[in-house]
């Protein structure tokens, strides 16, 4: 990771702390990041481990916080120690702010030459912060797994994008079955920090850098050993509908850079293997409420009669035809069937790896699709349970690896497919 | 006196002949010069049609960001469009080689004005060309922000905004030529003040309705998304 990312006397105060086995990022919303509390926390959650573990709890410098930095509490075992960071610059934005704080914690990761490092982003619901930082890192600290990814449990109109785009495409590229592979709460090991630290030298090239696009196309690369565990319900934040185009370019730009990176790694790869898993799945919870779909076929439809100029320079013929098939369904027909959904995805990440448009103008250009997909998901699952909607999401991502012949033809040969 | 007659029309007519036949080598210089720059012209034309076919020229160059030099172009092919200028400079450069048997100073002259003309030409086509680029790149951006925002008129703002950048880009290579001058300046002052009172009658008066229906539409939808149960990651 960028040592760039931690300013230098902040550098200093983690030299000071020596070396560390585990390093907890703890990003939840609530800014108040109370030292005695949060050790308490990691203390109840790491003491049953077999072996003491010295861990640093990385957090931002927020209101609540008042001390910095922390050598070692050795008063009691296992023994925290704690690190504040400076809160980055509010202009730039809530996921960019959260971007580089993932960017920190993993340095100091780094820097301290942890066995494991990981963060905590969302608030558990369902369960305690002390159970989620058991679930994360007891499999990497006592069972050698190199990775563990969340689980959650989810209302079906949550993690839409995951269930989209982000889950069935690293599943058909990189073969591992993650529901979330951008997490946000994850806890890689050593070994894996180290080789995303060596993969990421050069690979910022003018987009930003986002260490959770390259989590799991690294460790399916080096052959790391993966696990998800289930951190039950979590706290969703409201959907920021007129920046959606800006969380689609932000999310999904680093994550086509990764893919391009790595291209040589998923061409080889065939099928799909499912990961072994900890915790329970709790049963669904309450009612998933109602979605607008209005709005969302209004958007499809005017991303069909206003994008056709930008979406040709990346879809195929057929493919426009399709949608202009789909514009004129009445909403309760309206289905983006799944064959033409993976063929999209397929295409802009194609289209994005051969700058064919300017990349963030072809990233934003996705909204209106994204949103006609979550239209036709939202009418289709209307009435549909927590396992209908598994199987269906099972549907699509088999779709995604049945498609990926198309993304390597497209992607060897460029030229003969061009639209 | 019909001797003196005769003598003047002799003298004339050999003074007449006798300037035709000393223009005859130039004349004949011009059309050598013109067929040699022909040839030559035909040999450039075909080894650049050549080299543009193998790096796919024509499909490339929208995707360097001039797709609008396609649709100007013959048979909306570039490269015939860049051959075709290359000939035609090649044939003006005979003429001139051609033009200079006949009188080397007026030649010079003419040269010389189109060497000096040569820096303001160039520097009003990089104008133009990056003109076409930013308009091209504002619009597009307009036109994505606006259908993503879900406004009903995002076409509309797109092609004002293209054609202020562009409008501004041909007024400011327009002067770089030097053609027009004040004329200019005041037509483009006309049809700058004409795009943004147009774009702004459209959505004050003409869309008035449109745009309140559709701006008042985005703040509830906005105010009750907050509600929606819809997540992403």
């Amino acid at each position: 990771m960028a040592v760039d990312a931690i300013a230098q006397p902040e550098l200093e105060q983690i030299e000071r702390i020596g070396g560390a086995d585990l390093v907890v990022g703890i990003l939840a919303s609530d800014p108040n990041c109370d030292a005695d509390a949060v050790r308490g926390m990691v203390r109840a959650a790491l003491g049953t481990m077999s072996k003491p573990v010295r861990t640093v709890v990385v957090c931002r410098n927020g209101a609540g916080g008042a001390e910095n930095p922390g050598l070692p509490d050795d008063s009691q075992s296992p023994a925290v120690s704690f690190f504040k960071f400076a809160d980055p610059d509010p202009a730039k934005g809530p996921l960019q702010t959260l971007i580089d704080a993932y960017q920190t914690i993993l340095t100091v990761g780094g820097k301290l030459g942890a066995r494991a490092s990981g963060v905590i982003a969302s608030e558990p619901r369902t369960i305690t912060a002390q159970s989620a930082v058991y679930r994360l890192f007891q499999p990497l600290l006592e069972l050698g797994f190199d990775l563990v990814m969340p689980r959650y449990n989810r209302q079906k109109t949550e993690g839409l994008l995951n269930r989209s785009i982000l889950s069935p495409l690293s599943r058909a590229l990189y073969g591992e079955r993650l529901q979330n592979p951008m997490g946000p709460d994850f806890g890689i090991s050593g070994k894996l920090l180290q080789r995303m630290a060596e993969r990421d030298d050069g690979a910022r090239r003018g987009f930003q850098v986002n260490p959770l696009a390259s989590i799991a196309s690294t460790a399916a690369s080096g052959g790391f050993q993966a696990c998800e565990s289930y951190l039950g319900v979590r706290v969703q934040a409201a959907t920021n509908w007129p920046d959606l185009s800006t969380l689609l370019a932000l999310v999904l730009g680093p994550v086509f850079l990764d893919v391009e990176r790595n291209a040589a790694l998923w061409q080889r790869i065939r099928g799909s293997k499912p990961l072994p898993w900890f915790g329970n799945p709790e049963t669904e919870s309450g009612e998933a409420g109602t979605v607008d779909t209005q709005r969302m076929l209004e958007s499809f439809h005017l991303g069909t009669q206003n994008l056709q100029e930008v979406w040709g320079n990346v879809l195929p013929p057929t493919t426009l035809l399709e949608l202009k098939r789909l514009a004129r369904l009445p909403p309760a027909q309206f289905r983006m069937p799944d064959d033409l959904w993976a063929s999209i995805v397929y295409d802009f990440v194609l289209g994005h790896r051969l700058r064919t448009i300017n990349r963030d103008h072809l990233l934003r250009s996705m909204t209106p699709l994204y949103l006609g997909w979550i239209a036709s998901y939202a009418i289709e699952l209307e009435t549909a349970g927590q396992a209908e909607v598994e199987a269906r999401m099972e549907r699509l991502a088999a779709v995604f690896e049945a498609r990926k012949p198309y993304l390597l033809s497209r992607w060897r040969w460029p030229d003969r497919f061009n639209p | 006196m019909w001797n003196q007659v005769g003598q003047a029309l002799n003298t004339s007519m050999v003074r007449v002949l006798s300037q035709f036949a000393s223009l005859l080598p130039g004349i004949l210089a011009l059309i050598v010069a013109l067929l040699f720059s022909a040839v030559i012209a035909w040999i450039i034309a075909a080894l650049l049609r050549r080299s543009l076919a193998s790096i796919d020229f024509d499909r490339r160059l929208p995707q360097w960001g001039f797709p609008t030099i396609a649709e100007w172009s013959p048979s909306h092919s570039p490269t015939l469009l860049v051959t075709r200028a290359i000939v035609a400079i090649v044939i003006i450069i005979g003429f001139l080689v051609g033009v200079s048997a006949f009188d080397m100073s007026l030649t010079s002259e003419l040269v010389l004005r189109l060497f000096d003309y040569l820096p303001n030409l160039l520097a009003a086509l990089i104008v133009l060309v990056f003109g076409t680029v930013i308009a091209r790149f504002v619009s597009r951006s307009v036109l994505i922000g606006a259908v993503n925002m879900n406004l009903q008129y995002a076409q509309l703002l797109s092609a004002g905004v293209k054609w202020l950048v562009m409008v501004l880009a041909v007024a400011m290579a327009l002067e770089h030529v030097g053609i027009g001058g004040g004329i200019i300046r005041l037509a483009f002052g006309i049809l700058f003040g004409g795009i943004v009172l147009a774009l702004a009658l459209a959505v004050g008066l003409g869309s008035k309705e449109l745009v309140t229906r559709s701006l008042e539409r985005e703040a509830t939808r906005t105010a009750q998304s907050t509600h929606e149960p819809v997540g992403h990651l």
